[in-house]
């Protein structure tokens, strides 16, 4: 289990009169090498559930367990310098999180606090820019030049080039162009599937997500409501209109075919590929039983 | 860091001081330093803390929040009560302890204990204004108390304008010096987990991309202000508008009166029994 949160809660201003909670007993696990989608209305405590990830905020209540670390409300907590070389975190807005004067300084910057050698880092800096599908000449320049885009890019690429086993990214795809859209859930996908990494995302647009994530979770002022897989969310996903979530076309959509021809049973079919096999074959084998009556 | 921020937060709970026109109340908050600073003896002092008891508790606000306010003093407290006890001397006072060629005389004792007990008053009971009126109306407030300074061709408006920018970004300054440590601490930097000489670099790298960003901040805020029509002389409808009531008056006539009282018996010499 790469995430284990038991009993989680987190109140910011805690002992104040200010006092907001933003988590209440949080229960969540997220298996390593999977990839997992976070969903929520604004203000339902998904930004605030990443940040502890990685130790940045620390439970107020409730135990957090990541990889080898384990982090129990009101003791001391652990080094945690270990645990952010292995968990790499992109926040919400990346033009908040670039601080160097240059983007390769930038990028290098997560790889030389962990140890690495100028060498080493520039050369991941340049492997996770082409990565993320940045230009190279894009390094030598000052990130505030760069447009909102292209920030995020290098953001996500400044984490890429920590090598983290657990990636966490809050709302990737946001200011992005639909291609680039696309082609970074694929990056993901594949960081995933092929190497084996935890992969984990905070959207508000499920669509993107349907056809990749294996486990889903729905957080809705402060609480987890729902944790399950894609098959689970369509089947209760009546229900997520309650939670400020639009349910997605697509779900809409194969919830009214799997209505009318009974395929209730099966496996989801979301994307509009699967989607266009399915009802193809559906067609075919009424076909097929057409012309059989038919003899 | 925003956690321990007390500046201009209100707490409402509606009671008659927070209706108070915020003129009237910065007039009487002026009153009152004048009060803290004439009362020279324990009979005054007596009277002072229990004017503004009544005031505070009238406010219904806890007193935990006003003593709180004036905790981060203490240690400016600590050292003035100390110089006063080191310099007065007071050769046919009482001498309370002897140390060498150092006397501690009860004098100085007593004038470093007032000197504290006047600060926490005042801190304390001038967090009344902020305790209870909301950052935008003070600001209108101070505009309205500063009108005097028309005659000298200054603009109170901008002066507000200009402060009231000021504190509106005070947090969110703030907010932004914290996710950009949060972002160097996800990569490997945390500032609790350096060394002392890692922290200063870190800090000082941290220096550049807040300064971008207030200016970037300012030159929105100055397009969206500009976008929607303002002008800096042209007269304003203001959305809610101060109105001077009776009870305003009344406020600040409890505030002369006790003024009166404390000039009065410093002056007639009543306290001078209880002076010891």
């Amino acid at each position: 289990m790469a995430i284990t949160f038991n009993q989680v809660s987190y109140e910011y201003d805690a002992k104040s009169m200010w006092s907001q909670a933003a988590l209440q007993g949080v229960d969540l696990h997220i298996e390593a090498g999977k990839l997992a989608a976070i969903v929520g209305a604004t203000g339902s405590g998904k930004s605030t559930l990443l940040q502890m990830f990685n130790g940045i905020l620390k439970p107020t209540s409730g135990t957090v367990q990541v990889l080898d670390v384990t982090m129990v409300a009101g003791e001391k907590s652990p080094k945690l310098q270990q645990l952010r070389k292995r968990v790499g975190l992109v926040f919400q807005f990346p033009e908040q999180q670039l601080f160097e004067d240059t983007v390769e300084k930038d990028l290098c910057f997560g790889p030389m606090n962990f140890g690495f050698s100028l060498e080493e880092a520039k050369e991941r800096a340049r492997v996770s820019m082409e990565r993320m599908g940045l230009d190279l000449e894009l390094l030598s320049r000052n990130p505030f030049q760069l447009s909102g885009g292209q920030m995020r890019k290098v953001a996500i690429a400044s984490v890429l080039a920590m090598d983290p086993d657990i990636l966490v990214l809050d709302e990737p795809t946001a200011t992005l162009d639909p291609v680039s859209r696309a082609e970074l859930i694929q990056l993901l996908y594949r960081l995933c599937q092929d190497e084996g990494r935890t992969v984990i995302i905070v959207t508000h647009r499920m669509d993107e997500l349907l056809p990749f994530a294996d486990q889903w979770m729905v957080l809705h002022e402060g609480r987890t409501v729902f944790e399950g897989t894609v098959k689970a969310f369509v089947e209760q996903a009546d229900q997520m209109e309650r939670y400020g979530i639009v349910v997605p076309q697509s779900i809409r959509y194969w919830r009214a075919l799997s209505d009318k021809f009974g395929w209730s049973g099966e496996e989801p079919c979301l994307s509009a590929e699967a989607m266009s096999k399915r009802i193809a074959q559906y067609v075919n084998l009424e076909d097929i039983s057409g012309e059989e009556e038919s003899i | 860091m925003s956690e321990k921020l007390l500046i201009g937060r209100t707490i409402d709970t509606g009671s008659w001081v927070h209706s108070i026109d915020p003129r009237a109340k910065m007039v009487a908050m002026m009153l009152y330093v004048v009060m803290i600073i004439m009362s020279n003896t324990w009979l005054e002092m007596v009277c002072v803390l229990l004017f503004s008891l009544v005031v505070i508790t009238s406010t219904r606000i806890h007193i935990k929040y006003y003593v709180r306010a004036a905790k981060p003093l203490w240690i400016l407290m600590l050292f003035i009560f100390i110089v006063q006890c080191l310099k007065i001397e007071d050769t046919d006072g009482i001498v309370l302890l002897s140390i060498g060629s150092w006397n501690l005389y009860f004098e100085g004792f007593r004038l470093g204990l007032f000197s504290v007990l006047r600060m926490v008053f005042l801190v304390s009971f001038t967090a009344i204004l902020t305790f209870t009126t909301t950052p935008g109306r003070l600001n209108q407030g101070l505009e309205g108390v500063l009108k005097p300074l028309h005659w000298i061709k200054l603009s109170p408006e901008r002066l507000t304008l200009m402060i009231s920018i000021a504190l509106r970004f005070i947090p969110t300054i703030l907010e932004e010096t914290q996710i950009i440590l949060k972002a160097q601490a996800s990569r490997g930097a945390d500032l609790k987990e350096l060394p002392w000489k890692e922290k200063g670099k870190m800090l000082v790298s941290l220096l550049v991309p807040v300064t971008v960003g207030a200016f970037r901040r300012a030159e929105d805020l100055v397009h969206s202000m500009e976008s929607r029509g303002f002008r800096m002389k042209e007269p304003r409808t203001k959305f809610h508008r101060l109105i001077w009531r009776k009870r305003d008056t009344i406020f600040i006539s409890l505030f002369i009166i006790m003024l009166i009282a404390v000039v009065w018996m410093s002056s007639s010499g009543n306290g001078e029994i209880w002076s010891l």
